[in-house]
């Protein structure tokens, strides 16, 4: 009984664990944060010299940043809404219809994980270099499309799936419309998760950086693209430390809503574990 | 006639059949257009090129310029050494974690759980950043190493390494994730069925647990190669200048050197070194899931 308790409280390789990884995972993002709202900082002072918010305002006067910004905001609204609307009646369907070759049609949105991504970009650019969509905005649009099919069609079948059958068929007994049984009664059950998987393609889209630069570069300037920029060409460090908390932003919105889904083992089966 | 007979919900299921195929259409066609089509397109370019008369024939000659350039074959093993190095030490940093966390219960627990997914909201051009002001040149931990009158380290920003820490930390989440859902389908009762004969902590992890959790051990590692065969982003911004990693080399004869059929090559000798482990993966998944 005692020695229960002392493991109880105790934990030392829980503690070890939790101080390294502290240290690994937190500490580098605080500096970063701490960058971001430092006016002078210099070597080999170990705290910064003053703080403020100077290159708040710096940083938010340049043309680039805010162009980039609407070029983000814009290409990653323009992915998630045609994703909806390709994906989520083809889930539906998925899960719902029957028709031939249902499954191989189901799988065959698996075939883009088997490459590496990269390589898989290069091809595509290379059919995009014929069609004359390399340095456009439909061009990032279509590539960064691809990217969120697996996600908006794969999550949506499982919340359609998992809708309560009998729930359906009671509206449909007392003459509900077929129209009206979707709208009260799959969506409402299905909304949470489809929700989340849109919330994920945003985020997943509004992040995504080796599309954007491949095709867009440099006409199709995304925040990701100007942070690159900024890294290898910005000799004020306060600028990219800005620019790192305001791209972080939707990450964050992501972390406060989907954490629960991506806790739970349905997210790590779907990558095969 | 007001009431239909019953039968008829059934007939017009069946007249729904092509309404089906209606509605996956355009996400299927778009997979074809755009992953189907390049790769089968990639393969035919590279080996099916023009000659000096403008004429197509059959030639393995970007392939063989490949293999046959130092420079190539240079950031061809740069790539399979940090491939190598990367998903080895992930495994033997997600490995004890995911042990850790399958078998303790507590607040310290959560909080480490928390951590190890945290990277995942950390996008990976934030990472950089990070790791170029913690890492880099006067960077943090040369302040510190300074404050207490130590000598600087040798940063790994712009060596190989760099790309290896970077994508260890970008990756701790998914492979953690994977082995803890792995680990969810070894037993409490074998174990401890295991320490009842006498077996010691090692003897349980290599009899009992190894051989329960190697499918997703492989499905792990086989993410990661994929992940890390083509990444971009972190060795473009955190690696040498030369050798390059694959991505960042596939993007320069791209872009810079204006070069499409070279980078094609490259990049469908890319899916080569990857396509076993792309299948198992995609194997895996498929398994686990069905329509």
């Amino acid at each position: 009984m005692a020695r229960a308790l002392i493991e109880k409280r105790m934990d030392w390789t829980g503690i070890g664990f939790a101080a390294v990884l502290t240290v690994v995972i937190i500490f580098p993002l605080l500096v970063v944060g701490t960058w971001a709202f430092t006016n002078v900082w210099r070597y080999p002072s170990v705290i910064p010299q003053e703080f403020g918010l100077k290159f708040w305002q710096q940083t938010l006067a340049r043309a680039d940043v805010w162009s980039s910004i609407t070029t983000s905001l814009s290409l990653s609204v323009t992915v998630t809404l045609l994703s909806c609307v390709i994906c989520l009646p083809a889930a539906y369907a998925f899960a719902r219809m029957e028709f031939p070759a249902r499954n191989l049609l189901f799988f065959s949105f698996l075939a883009g994980h088997a490459f590496p991504k990269f390589g898989l970009l290069v091809a595509i650019a290379g059919i995009f270099l014929q069609l004359n969509l390399i340095a456009t905005f439909w061009g990032v649009v279509l590539i960064q499309l691809v990217g969120t099919l697996l996600f908006m069609i794969w999550i949506p079948v499982a919340a359609f799936q998992s809708v309560d059958r009998r729930m359906e068929e009671a509206a449909r007994d007392v003459g509900a419309k077929p129209f009206r049984v979707f709208w009260s009664i799959t969506l409402p059950q299905a909304g949470p998760t489809i929700a989340a998987a849109v919330l994920l393609s945003f985020v997943g889209t509004f992040y995504e950086t080796e599309g954007a630069w491949l095709i867009g570069a440099p006409q199709i300037r995304t925040l990701p693209v100007l942070m690159i920029s900024f890294i290898n060409n910005q000799p004020v460090i306060q600028y990219g430390a800005v620019l790192s908390v305001i791209l972080w932003v939707p990450s964050f919105a992501a972390l406060l809503f989907a954490r629960r889904i991506i806790s739970s083992g349905s997210f790590a089966r779907g990558f095969g574990g | 006639m007001t009431v239909l007979p019953a039968n008829d919900i059934v007939g017009t299921n069946k007249s729904r059949r092509p309404v089906g195929l209606l509605l996956v259409a355009a996400p299927v066609l778009l997979v074809c257009w755009l992953i189907i089509w390049p790769i089968i397109s990639a393969i035919i370019r590279t080996i099916w090129l023009p000659d000096a008369a403008a004429e197509k024939r059959f030639s393995l000659e970007t392939y063989q310029f490949f293999f046959s350039d130092q420079y190539s074959i240079n950031n061809l093993m740069v790539t399979l050494w940090t491939t190598a190095v990367t998903a080895l030490i992930l495994l033997l940093i997600c490995l004890p974690i995911a042990l850790y966390l399958r078998f303790a219960t507590n607040r310290i627990a959560a909080y480490v759980q928390g951590l190890a997914i945290f990277p995942m909201f950390v996008p990976s051009i934030i990472l950089s950043y990070a790791f170029i002001r913690v890492l880099g040149p006067n960077g943090t931990v040369d302040l510190l190493l300074n404050a207490v009158h130590l000598p600087h380290i040798r940063s790994p920003y712009l060596t190989p390494w760099g790309p290896v820490l970077g994508l260890v930390w970008d990756n701790i989440p998914l492979t953690v994730l994977i082995l803890l859902s792995g680990l969810g389908n070894v037993s409490n009762q074998s174990i401890e069925a295991a320490r009842d004969v006498g077996a010691g902590r090692l003897a349980v992890l290599w009899h009992i647990i190894l051989p329960r959790i190697s499918n997703s051990l492989l499905v792990a590692v086989s993410f990661t190669v994929l992940g890390i065969f083509s990444a971009f982003t972190l060795p473009y911004v955190l690696g040498p200048a030369a050798p390059e990693m694959m991505g960042p080399f596939m993007q320069r004869t791209f872009r810079d050197l204006n070069d499409p059929t070279t980078a094609i090559t490259q990049a469908v000798i890319a899916f080569g070194f990857c396509i076993v482990f792309g299948l198992f993966y995609v194997y895996s998944v498929a398994k686990n899931r069905a329509p």
